[in-house]
């Protein structure tokens, strides 16, 4: 039950969040693209995190701590004016990117290795696409990780990843190609 | 198996998230099947090249920001600190009374509708995370009358509890979140597969609804109490659900 006492909350925070800091900067910096944001978007769901602490209800801490995390990304990045597409938009780009790039040859996806070819693509990738590549293939995480972090159902992160994996491979090899 | 059943098991094959029984069956047919086992290679290939991708480490100052400071205050502090253009950007339109533009992080105090921009955020952080949670409710009854004296034992008040005696909205219950740092009552309702989450909050919600990320977060004065209905339900079933709370009118049942 509740404990209405502050140091107590942020020294249960720390207990729960400071061993997945490493994932929660990760995440943040894919979603948030600078250094810079992703320290202050990390720093203010600590903020939340020692507020809901008493939320917690046992069980995957860093699941818990990371979702708070992503909100606290999409909130911020919500919030912005400068670059705001809608969801629907993105999708849209994201089927214009699937189809596009219909029958690009397989072995040009070798070319593709380079790390910062990666990191460009991934970039550019919708955020929820970026996002379940990160968390899935960066951190290493569960299907039920994930779907506990998005908040959808497992079938939703299947989905989603397989969805993000075609557009990521279609991507790279259209870099690959460029670089030719 | 048929390559059609087994190509959307092999990503799932790859992350380890198939069932033994299914392992077998999918392996036995890439023993026999010179195609399927050339999209596994691809897969194969596309993980080693996304991890080649970097794992950021969160930054030394970070952590010590975060590891340091003896409490919340001392955060927010610091939380203000870390970026001095924006503390004084904030300072100087406290003084001159204008509001910056959108965006930052909403530590930055400023005019009301930041405010309640903000606490509407904290709102519907709660509800995504009590829908992530196994389940949004501490207690559970379609009966007000168990409902209200449920909380009035655990926050000292008793919030309007107010059963719409609808098939299409019934009461499922209620629990007690933190928003903003304190203890408040939610009481839940469901729609279809969707739940309505009505907090009961101390400040006055303000006027006009607002969406965030597909979510309405409505305000609602109950029996002269002011609630935010936080859902993704429909615009129409909204509608529906705050008439039949009786929003805004002064004679709801208690």
């Amino acid at each position: 039950m509740p404990r209405p006492r502050t140091n107590l909350d942020v020294g249960l925070a720390r207990d729960l969040t400071l061993p997945h800091l490493d994932s929660a900067y990760n995440l943040a910096r894919w979603l948030m693209g600078s250094p810079q944001d992703a320290s202050d978007a990390v720093h203010t769901a600590f903020l939340r995190a020692a507020r809901y602490v008493h939320t917690y209800a046992g069980g995957n801490a860093r699941a818990w701590w990371l979702s708070i995390v992503r909100n606290c990304c999409l909130a911020i990045l919500s919030g912005r004016q400068t670059r705001e597409v809608s969801l629907d938009a993105l999708e849209a780009d994201a089927e214009n990117l699937v189809a596009s790039e219909a029958n690009e040859p397989e072995e040009q996806l070798h070319l593709a290795q380079s790390a910062t070819l990666v990191v460009n693509e991934l970039g550019r990738l919708p955020a929820e696409f970026r996002e379940v590549l990160v968390l899935r293939e960066i951190e290493d995480l569960s299907y039920r990780e994930i779907a506990e972090i998005l908040a959808v159902p497992i079938g939703t992160v299947m989905s989603r990843l397989a969805r993000a994996r075609q557009m990521i491979r279609k991507a790279l090899a259209r870099g690959a190609a460029h670089e030719m | 198996m048929k390559c059609e059943a087994a190509r959307p098991l092999l990503e799932s094959y790859l992350d380890g998230e198939l069932d033994r029984a299914a392992v077998d069956e999918l392996e036995s047919h890439l023993s026999t099947c010179a195609a399927c086992r050339a999209e596994l290679a691809a897969l194969e290939r596309l993980r080693t090249t996304l991890r080649a991708a970097p794992r950021h480490r969160a930054p030394a100052d970070l952590r010590r920001r975060l590891a340091q400071a003896g409490d919340l205050p001392q955060l927010e502090a610091a939380s203000h600190g870390a970026f001095r253009a924006g503390w004084w950007a904030m300072a100087a339109s406290l003084l001159l009374g204008l509001a910056l533009g959108a965006g930052f992080m909403g530590w930055r105090a400023g005019t009301p509708g930041d405010d309640r921009q903000l606490r509407a955020r904290d709102l519907l952080t709660s509800h995504l995370r009590a829908l992530a949670a196994s389940s949004p409710l501490d207690v559970i009854s379609e009966d007000r009358h168990t409902v209200k004296p449920w909380f009035a034992g655990r926050i000292g008040e008793s919030p309007p509890v107010i059963d719409p005696k609808s098939d299409e909205f019934p009461l499922l219950g209620g629990r007690i979140d933190y928003v903003g740092g304190r203890r408040t009552a939610v009481v839940v309702y469901g729609h279809r597969k969707h739940v309505i989450d009505v907090y009961v909050t101390a400040a006055d919600p303000g006027a006009g609804a607002l969406r965030m990320q597909g979510y309405a977060l409505e305000p609602c004065l109950l029996a002269g109490q002011s609630t935010w209905i936080v859902s993704d339900i429909d615009a129409d079933s909204l509608r529906r659900f705050s008439g039949l709370l009786g929003c805004g009118s002064q004679d709801n049942r208690r």
